[in-house]
Formats: structure tokens, C-alpha cells, sequence
């Protein structure tokens, strides 16, 4: 601690920097993980917000909530198979709204005819609905009390908002879970001429002793038409989630190469300048480990202040709002990443140890120092 | 590690080195015998490439010999293990290098302190005795000085001071006044002979510089490896 100290605080500028570039990566790493978060979740939140352990979708969707339409005889067949405890229509629409007294915009409506298959898990303020017209929105889209009105050339629907939900949205739209015939009357008011509203998915739940992903297996094999998946599988594998998921990942990948490339390189650079008096200690009598361990408190040092730097920085962007992307602030992904950054880091900083190791102490006597 | 009795700060009996050079053998050092009493100055001159720095390296730790027995305040160092050398080396010697003496970003006290941050401490006897060895040295007011804010008299005080840190019972002085001025290697050589014998510490000095043999006790010659002339002591 000594020599690691010391040295620090005679070369403040030259640590800071490389504090300060940790912490600028970190920033980076953790916005870029809360843009994925929140893109995802403005995709796909609802489908991980609604109750149904097990979505059926039909084969045709290409498991899409508004790409898939359930017949009738397709919702028999998955009641019937076998593990089905319970089974709920699902349907979703985006319709034209109009919130209190600002102008038109678009709200995706979920329908669910069972409100623990396909109504949100739970909520974040307010009730569930219990009467015709209400309404559990998106948190951050809409307010307790808010009245939505669905407008189309049908007879207009009045919805209150009587709860609110996290992470709820669907196709990045505000999002509101509503009882089945408040979806009929919305789809009628959207149009007046649909003799049925047939449901976009339905929503099942296992008896006791099956899992839900045996269940999906079980309906998958009873009929060709349907596709089951878990709410997780529904999440994941809903189009466009994959390719963003993908697409942060080598941006991920990238960063998480920059760093310990960054620290790792500092720290080669100082251990060659600072060689000659690396090479004097070991003379004088410093065993070899007493200088690496000196070498990586100052890595833990620098990437841990850059982690928590970093992590401050983001903490006030969490709590923004990108255009109509809500950001959060996940200590998960902040201890994930804080761990693999100092793992890699400290890694990194053993090329510059090994350099130390090799250091012989002889070379004191010409001069010389570690190459 | 055993100790052998002995009145001597130093002991080397039959010591050669000899260096592997691609198929080419160096003999570096060939059956040296020299002994230095606790209390004595050795100059040790000779030309370059003449064995000194090999020889003075043995005796500190630095290099093991490949013959011969090397004793030092009664430790047989002959045969140690580069760790049993490490701690020989932080607890048994002190030394004064020719170029490099200070580490750049402690200051003049801090690099005396080190001395004992890279061992087993001792906290306030160490800072006391830092502290002590700064004003018998003359360097109180610039021991929060960094080495590139010293001259280079101070420079070469303050590693005199850390080589006294631990309180050897050898100190090697490799050509300690080769980057000083006449005037200031007469100064730097009067010190090392006060501060060795007023703490009855043995020492050898390297060099080149006639001037500095009469500040010593004895002059040994070395050439080619072979101590020529062993000197002879003032008694």
C-alpha cells in the first residue's frame, strides 16, 4: 500500500486521467446496457408484464401479438390439451386515443378475458380494474385517473385508468391492460363492421406438476397450428428482440475489451518507466510480491474508482427519459458489469506484473531495469 | 539459515563466478579470498571489467557465486535461494549504487522509510530512525524534498542513509562520487568514513578515484578477476 499510495498521489494527474477514462467506459457501458433495457422493454415489457405463464400463438403470427389470430377451432384444441389447467383469450390492437384533453396519439390495448391470463402481474400504484371502462396503464405513458378515449369511426370507448404498471410497454407504445369486452368495444369503435373480435393469443395455465415449458411442448403436439411458447420464450424470440439483443452484445464485447486494454497498456507503460527504480527496490531487498501486489492495488484502485465514477455519473441518466425510451438504473447489471470489469482489469494488469517478476535485481548495479 | 561465529563483516574463501556467454565461458571472478573486518573500509580498485562490481554484488546478495564460501555477518550466503538472497539483501546489507539510488516518486524520507514498508515493519522505530539518520545526515529540511528537487550531494546522503536504514553489517559503495564534483566527493567520502566508523559498520568502495583510497583502510586491487593485492590493514 505503501508504494502504491505513495505513487499515486506523486503522479495524481496521470492516475486521474486514467480514472477518468474508466469511468467515461463505464458511463458508456451502463447507458448503452439501459438503451438495450429499455428498447426491449418498450418492445416486448408487456408480453413479460402479463400473468399468463404459457402464450399460444398461431403458427401464422410469426409470434407477433398483432400478427396472430386465434380461430375457434385452434383455441379448442389448446384447451384441450393435455396439462391445460386453465386457458384465457389474449388479444391486442393498437388503437387511436385520446388522453384527457390532448390531441390523438396511440395506445396499444391489451384484452385479457381472466385477469390472472393476460392482465399485468402487478402493479405499481393504483387497483386492478374491477368494473367495465377501467383500465391499468404503462407507468411513465399514463396517470392515475387518467380518462382515454378510443375514437375511430365506431361508437367511442371511455377508459379510466385505475392502476399503473412498470416496464408495460408494447411496440414502444403507451399500453393499457383492459377486461376482454372493453377490447371487443375498442376494436368495434377502431371497426364498426367486425362481426367478431377473435383473440391474437390465448393465455394458459399448467395444472400442478407441469412446468410451463413441458406444457408448451404438450400443445405444441396437439395441433400444427399452434405455438406455444413461455412468457420468457415470447419475450425473446418476438421479432427484432434477438437482432437488438445481438447488436449491443458486440458493442458490449467491444467495450469490454477496451478497458482492460486501456489498464492494461497503463499499466505496461508505467512498470517500463519506472523500471529502473522497480529494479533498485528488488535490490534493496523488495520481494518481488510486495511490488505486484503494489501494482494491482493501483489497478483496483484506478478501475474501482472509474466503477463507481462511472456509475455516478449514470445514475442521474437513469432516471431519464430517451424520447419515448424509459432508462433505469439496474444494480444488477451495475454489479455485473463492475465485476467483470475489475476481473478483466486486474488481468489485464498481471502482463505488467509479469514484467515486475522478471525484474532482476543484479541490473541495479549497471543501471539497468526491467525490458 | 545458520549463523557461523565470527569477528569478520565479511568472508569470501575460493569465490569464482563464471558467466555462460553462448559456448563461451567468462570467468568473471577466479578464487577470490578476501575478508573485511566489522568495523573496516575496504577501497577496492581496479580496471574495468576487472571483477569489482561482480565481486561487490556476491558479497551484497545480488549474484550467487558458482565457487567458494560467502559469509556475511556470520550468514553463509554461498548457497541461498533467491528468496533466502531477498530477505539477506533487506536485512543484512546496505547499498549505494553508482547511478540509480533513489526511487523518484518517494521523498528523501519516504525513501528511507521504504526500507522497512518492504519488510516486516516496525512503524515508529523505523520513522524514528529515519528521522535520526535525516539530521546526522544534514538532510532534515529536505526530507519531504522529491530525488529530482536534490542536488546531487544530497542524493547521495540520502541513499547513504537508506543503505544504513537496516542497520547492516556491510554496506557497498558502487563508485559513490562518479556523478560528483571534486569538492562534493570529498564531502561525500568524509561522510560515508564518519557514518561507518562512528556505527563501527564495515564497507567496501568501489572505484576508480585514488582520492577516495586514502579515506579508506585498506586498498584491495583486483584484476582480472583476481585479487592482486589484498592490501594491507592500518593497524
Amino acid at each position: 500500500m505503501f508504494l502504491a499510495l505513495r505513487e499515486i498521489r506523486r503522479a495524481k494527474t496521470r492516475f486521474a486521467l486514467l480514472v477518468a477514462a474508466v469511468a467515461l467506459l463505464v458511463f458508456l457501458i451502463l447507458t448503452q446496457q439501459a438503451l438495450q433495457n429499455g428498447l426491449i422493454t418498450s418492445f416486448v415489457g408487456a408480453i413479460k408484464r402479463q400473468s399468463a405463464a404459457v402464450l399460444v400463438f398461431a403458427v401464422d403470427g410469426q409470434r407477433t401479438l398483432q400478427g396472430s389470430v386465434i380461430t375457434p377451432a385452434l383455441q379448442k384444441a389448446i384447451e384441450s390439451a393435455p396439462g391445460v389447467a386453465e386457458a384465457g383469450r389474449i388479444g391486442q390492437g393498437t388503437f387511436t386515443v385520446v388522453v384527457g384533453d390532448a390531441a390523438k396519439s396511440n395506445a396499444a390495448l391489451i384484452g385479457y378475458e381472466k385477469s390472472q391470463l393476460g392482465g399485468p402481474d402487478r402493479l405499481s400504484a393504483g387497483r386492478m380494474p374491477a368494473a367495465a371502462g377501467e383500465a391499468v396503464g404503462s407507468a411513465g405513458d399514463f396517470s392515475l385517473g387518467d380518462r382515454v378515449r378510443v375514437v375511430g369511426p365506431g361508437k367511442a370507448v371511455e377508459l379510466r385508468v385505475v392502476g399503473l404498471t412498470d416496464n408495460a410497454q408494447i411496440q414502444v407504445s403507451p399500453t393499457l391492460f383492459v377486461a376482454w369486452p372493453d377490447y371487443v368495444a375498442a376494436t368495434r369503435a377502431f371497426n364498426p363492421d367486425a362481426k367478431t373480435v377473435p383473440p391474437s393469443v390465448i393465455g394458459v395455465r399448467p395444472v400442478p406438476g407441469v412446468s410451463a415449458g413441458a406444457l408448451t411442448t404438450q400443445i405444441n403436439k396437439t395441433s400444427g397450428d399452434a405455438d406455444a411458447l413461455t412468457r420468457d420464450q415470447a419475450a425473446e424470440k418476438a421479432p427484432g428482440v434477438a437482432a437488438v439483443r445481438n447488436s449491443f452484445n458486440l458493442i458490449f464485447l467491444l467495450f469490454a475489451l477496451v478497458v482492460p486494454l486501456v489498464t492494461g497498456l497503463f499499466f505496461l507503460i508505467i512498470t517500463l518507466q519506472k523500471a529502473r527504480a522497480l529494479t533498485l527496490l528488488r535490490a534493496i531487498g523488495a520481494p518481488a510480491g510486495v511490488l505486484v501486489r503494489s501494482l494491482l492495488v493501483q489497478a483496483l484502485i484506478i478501475i474501482g474508482g472509474g466503477i463507481a465514477i462511472g456509475t455516478l455519473l449514470f445514475f442521474p441518466l437513469s432516471q431519464a427519459k430517451v424520447g419515448k425510451l424509459s432508462l433505469s438504473f439496474d444494480p444488477a447489471a451495475v454489479l455485473f458489469w463492475a465485476a467483470l470489469l475489475l476481473t478483466l482489469g486486474l488481468l489485464s494488469a498481471l502482463v505488467a506484473a509479469r514484467r515486475v517478476l522478471a525484474i532482476d535485481p543484479v541490473q541495479a548495479t549497471t543501471g539497468g531495469g526491467a525490458r | 539459515m545458520t549463523t557461523i561465529a565470527t569477528d569478520l563483516a565479511l568472508q569470501m574463501e575460493r569465490v569464482s563466478k563464471i558467466y555462460s556467454v553462448g559456448d563461451a565461458q567468462v570467468v568473471a571472478l577466479d578464487h577470490v579470498d578476501l575478508t573485511v573486518d566489522a568495523d573496516e573500509i575496504i577501497a577496492l580498485v581496479g580496471p574495468s571489467g576487472s571483477g569489482k562490481t561482480t565481486l561487490c554484488s556476491i558479497a551484497g546478495g545480488l549474484l550467487t557465486p558458482t565457487d567458494g564460501s560467502v559469509i556475511v555477518g556470520g550468514q553463509d550466503i554461498s548457497r541461498y535461494s533467491p528468496k533466502q538472497l531477498t530477505r539477506f539483501r533487506r536485512e543484512s546489507v546496505g547499498f549505494v549504487f553508482q547511478t540509480v539510488n533513489l526511487v523518484p516518486f518517494l521523498t528523501a524520507r519516504e525513501n528511507l522509510l521504504v526500507v522497512d514498508e518492504i519488510g516486516p515493519r516496525t512503524g515508529r522505530r523505523a520513522r524514528d530512525r529515519a528521522d535520526q539518520l535525516l539530521d546526522e545526515l544534514g538532510l532534515t529540511d529536505r526530507s519531504s524534498n522529491l530525488p529530482a528537487q536534490l542536488s546531487g550531494g544530497e542524493r547521495q546522503r540520502v541513499a547513504i542513509g537508506r543503505a544504513l536504514m537496516n542497520e547492516p553489517d556491510l554496506v557497498l559503495f558502487d563508485e559513490p562520487t562518479s556523478a560528483l564534483d571534486t569538492q562534493l566527493g570529498d564531502q561525500v567520502v568524509n561522510l560515508i568514513r564518519h557514518e561507518m566508523k562512528s556505527r563501527g559498520t564495515a564497507a567496501i568502495i568501489v572505484t576508480h578515484d585514488d582520492r577516495i583510497t586514502h579515506y579508506a583502510d585498506r586498498v584491495a586491487r583486483i584484476v582480472d578477476g583476481r585479487i592482486s593485492d589484498p592490501g594491507a590493514r592500518d593497524d
